[in-house]
């Protein structure tokens, strides 16, 4: 046993060392722990996003109606309610951002918000009610074609906004509408800032529309509120050459950590294999849109990558000219139905990057079934059969024209068309002329009705079955496509899916929806593509889920 | 003729140059199927609110006043409002145009260089296995399409052996400011020459780097033709008695054939430089889509995809204008070398 005499000052030293040492160790491994279990591992400040997008117009919700330009909202804002991670698009996914709480009345046209309270824009002005009307007002009030308020619309939807309180909100509506609460957190709602967002004359108009202001990105965004804002944006010949955003400290969920990544740079690219390139060399830490098939299908055998796969809510579908024959006999409709190949469109042309579609609402969706599987794909004697009831045979073959975009407004559209035709003409009854035209020129051709089938395809705006189903089917809904197909009976489906909050009853009314196209055809099904995003494998927290949303402060380097 | 009255009437003849260009693609971009309004409605269509669009964008007038009206905004310099973004196409043109002119410039002199140096080596070893390296390494390059050349040199120089970027002009927060004092700034918006100006090497490197790979790729393209027009001028210059005196005068070599007869083989290079500045500019539109340079040729072909028909015209005529002005460059170059043309 030690014994420690206190007249031996070289022990009393050794103990003292001794002590200190422990005293030392232990504060150390207390630190540790605690930054080990309280900040996890390491978050690089600085993460290089790489895209091929570009802004489209501005990033002013009441005109912005693009993908990257929605992007750039959502991180600069904040809507009442939002879409968790990893959404299947249904109702219970949607959670509380700038509302806390929310009820819709009896006959579903009156909806109340809550508010969360002390979200501030900055040191000394706070979100209220009033910033919600201001907001709808001014989207509504602005009307600019080009936007997603004449696009979806949303004045069609929404009567009027009032200010019950500073933190509750009620919005009176014109129909029931059911999607109500996926509208609240499509981008175009998403809440602007008054101060960056002001009315210059006496009423809204389209000048009061906030574009790029060039050297000044507190004035280029009307936005607040967001996870992050606008530090840098540079565009040059209108398209975004530079843009970095930086972790606002006022965002109503930093106290949670968000956003993860302090800054994000975000690099330009002009087409899919310039952005595939620079992620192989490592110029960025993630790419996301948009990467063609080929350069994916490469970097999935690369190690120093990883590819992250999701849900894709892209849509292609065959558009048959129903105002004139051949297309307006539903017969000769679902013939061409039963002679779609989906497997070789998706194997083939995609890689194996889409999936087969057989119905207008996307699989993975509320709503949807599998209804046009009943044609099979394909199945040619069916095809025969039921052309053979309206005089066409081998020696007679049904003729038309099969039209595809040129410019690359849609994946591989010449390729697509190309495996359409084979697929319809292997069934020997049916012959096809391809006819290509670039968007601008498409886009005239499907307003003049002049073609007897073209391929088109479709991004959502807000994440419900409607806005797969109305746009397509309804005859006032659907009228933007030209194929002039009109039904009372569907009319009326529509409506009443649309028009119900009740769950269950929607399901149905969508079943039903779906059988009846499936017998008369409006619209014909191709495939889902799927969404992709290529990062260094240290790269975490990307979601791609239905939503289509990339959640920027979600996502983070560890280094 | 003197001189000035030489350089008054070749800017004079300009002139009707820009303006059958641009009647040619007024009237082109007319006839193209495609609406400019159309593209604004994408799931819309209300027929008052496409009128109203209409009026907005001036397509509600007579085609021939429609050209008239943008003729006369050109005298006044304005080249019109975008029909896709309603933003001044002359802005947008401002700024897209250091991109292209940097690119142009640096490809020329790389393109010229090789082809120099290539054309005169192959020249002095005329018939001789390097003669034909030489002559078939020129017919390739100008025939290899400017977009596989670029995406090869991605795979080497970005990809593989990491040393240059493969897209983009400048990493994001370096952009040169120029030359700064107090409240003047000098900038020429050509990054090489702006970081130089700013005095930041750091910049200057950079610049150079995302430049290299993109210039070098149409300098490469475009050198196949010099290298034949200096080879085939310097053999016969080489030949000539000048040559031989001054090689019988004991000068050596190289002061003999890059000092002495390249001078002289050197005017139809010149006269080729002014011929290839428009071909330049039209490999600049697929070399600024494969390295991601924000210029004009990317900015045309977006343009032409939406029938933005003010911003393509504007583009148009800025190249007319730029070639009009590189090809009396150069003949005002031709004329200080070649002094029988002063007589």
């Amino acid at each position: 046993m030690l014994k420690l005499n206190l007249k031996d000052t070289k022990a009393i030293g050794k103990v003292m060392i001794a002590a200190i040492l422990i005293v030392i160790i232990a504060i150390a491994g207390v630190a540790s722990y605690y930054l080990y279990t309280t900040q996890g591992p390491k978050i690089k400040d600085t993460l290089i996003m790489g895209t091929t997008d570009s802004v489209e117009s501005c990033l002013d919700p009441a005109e912005a109606y693009d993908f990257f330009g929605f992007e750039i909202i959502q991180s600069l804002g904040s809507p009442l309610v939002e879409y968790e991670a990893g959404s299947t698009g249904s109702m219970e996914d949607i959670i509380p951002a700038l509302a806390t709480s929310w009820e819709p009345s009896a006959d579903g046209l009156v909806w109340t918000f809550n508010l969360r309270q002390g979200v501030m824009f900055d040191s000394s002005r706070e979100f209220t009610a009033e910033d919600v009307k201001y907001t709808f007002d001014r989207g509504i009030g602005i009307a600019d074609e080009d936007g997603a308020f004449v696009g979806v619309g949303i004045g069609d939807i929404i009567d009027s906004v009032t200010v019950v309180s500073d933190y509750v909100v009620r919005f009176n509506l014109k129909i029931p509408f059911a999607a109500f609460l996926s509208l609240m957190a499509f981008q175009a709602c998403y809440i602007v800032d008054p101060t960056y967002a002001p009315m210059s004359g006496a009423s809204w108009s389209i000048d009061d529309i906030v574009s790029y202001a060039d050297g000044d990105a507190r004035a280029s965004n009307p936005m607040g509120l967001g996870p992050y804002t606008l530090k840098s944006w540079t565009r040059v010949a209108g398209k975004d050459t530079k843009m970095e955003l930086e972790a606002n400290p006022l965002y109503w969920n930093a106290a949670a950590g968000y956003p993860k990544s302090k800054n994000i740079v975000i690099q330009f690219y002009a087409d899919s294999p310039g952005l595939a390139l620079a992620m192989t060399a490592g110029d960025v830490d993630v790419a996301f849109r948009q990467l063609a098939t080929n350069d994916i299908a490469t970097m999935k055998t690369n190690s120093n990558l990883k590819v992250w796969e999701g849900t894709g809510a892209f849509i292609q579908y065959l558009c048959l000219q129903q105002d004139y024959a051949p297309f307006n006999d539903p017969t000769v409709r679902g013939a061409v139905a039963a002679a779609i190949d989906r497997t070789a469109l998706v194997e083939t042309v995609f890689q194996g990057q889409a999936q087969e579609l057989y119905s207008m609402i996307p699989a993975g969706m509320f709503g949807h079934t599998d209804a046009f599987e009943s044609y099979e794909s394909p199945n040619y004697d069916l095809t025969r059969e039921l052309l053979s009831y309206v005089g066409y045979n081998a020696n007679n073959k049904l003729e038309f024209t099969l039209w595809y975009e040129t410019s690359g407004h849609y994946p591989q559209s010449a390729q697509q068309a190309l495996m359409l035709k084979e697929a319809l003409e292997e069934s020997g009854v049916i012959s096809v002329t391809l006819e290509g035209r670039d968007w601008a020129a498409y886009r005239t051709a499907r307003q003049q009705e002049i073609m007897q089938a073209y391929i088109m395809g479709w991004y959502p705006d807000y994440i419900d079955p409607d806005d797969y189903i109305f746009p397509f089917v309804h005859s006032v809904g659907g009228s933007w496509i030209h194929h002039n197909y009109a039904s009372a009976q569907m009319d009326q489906l529509v409506e009443s899916a649309r028009g119900t909050t009740n769950t269950a009853e929607r399901e149905s009314l969508y079943e039903d929806i779906q059988d009846l196209m499936v017998d008369e055809v409006p619209i014909i099904p191709l495939y889902q593509g799927g969404a992709y995003a290529v990062s260094k494998p240290s790269v975490k927290g990307i979601f791609l889920d239905i939503t289509q949303n990339w959640r920027h402060w979600l996502v983070y380097i560890e280094g | 003729m003197t001189l000035r009255t030489y350089i008054i009437s070749r800017i004079l003849l300009t002139i009707p140059m820009i303006f059958i260009l641009l009647t040619t693609v007024f009237v082109i971009m007319r006839v193209l199927p495609g609406d400019p309004v159309l593209l604004h409605f994408e799931k819309i269509e209300n027929p008052e609110a496409m009128e109203a669009m209409r009026i907005r964008l001036g397509l509600d007038k007579p085609l021939l006043f429609q050209y008239f009206d943008y003729i006369i905004g050109l005298f006044r310099g304005d080249l019109g409002k975008s029909m896709q973004d309603y933003s001044s196409v002359s802005q947008q043109i401002f700024s897209a145009f250091p991109a292209t002119l940097e690119l142009a410039i640096c490809s020329m002199l790389i393109a010229i260089l090789i082809g120099l140096f290539l054309g005169v080596e192959s020249s002095k070893a005329y018939n001789t296995p390097k003669d034909h390296i030489i002559r078939v390494f020129g017919i390739v390059t100008y025939a290899i399409p400017v977009f596989f050349l670029g995406m090869v040199f991605q795979m080497i120089f970005g990809v593989g052996l990491h040393w240059l970027p493969v897209g983009g002009r400048i990493y994001q927060g370096l952009e040169p400011v120029g030359l700064v004092v107090g409240d003047f700034q000098l900038s020429t918006g050509l990054y090489s020459i702006d970081s130089i100006l700013e005095g930041n090497v750091v910049k200057f490197v950079t610049a150079l780097k995302y430049l290299l790979l993109p210039s070098l790729t149409l300098g490469l393209v475009l050198c196949g033709i010099f290298i034949r027009l200096t080879r085939s001028n310097m053999f016969e210059t080489l030949r000539l008695d000048f040559v031989t005196a001054a090689k019988a005068r004991g000068l050596n070599e190289s002061t003999v054939t890059y000092g002495y007869a390249l001078r002289n083989a050197f005017l139809p290079v010149i006269t080729m430089m002014g011929l290839q500045f428009a071909l330049l500019l039209g490999g600049a539109v697929l070399t600024e889509t494969t390295f991601s340079w924000p210029g004009l040729g990317r900015y045309l072909v977006d343009r032409i995809n939406f029938r933005d028909y003010t911003a393509i015209q504007g583009v148009v005529v800025v190249f007319g204008i730029f070639v009009a002005i590189v090809s009396l460059a150069v003949d005002l170059l031709y004329a200080y070398l070649d002094p029988r043309i002063r007589l």
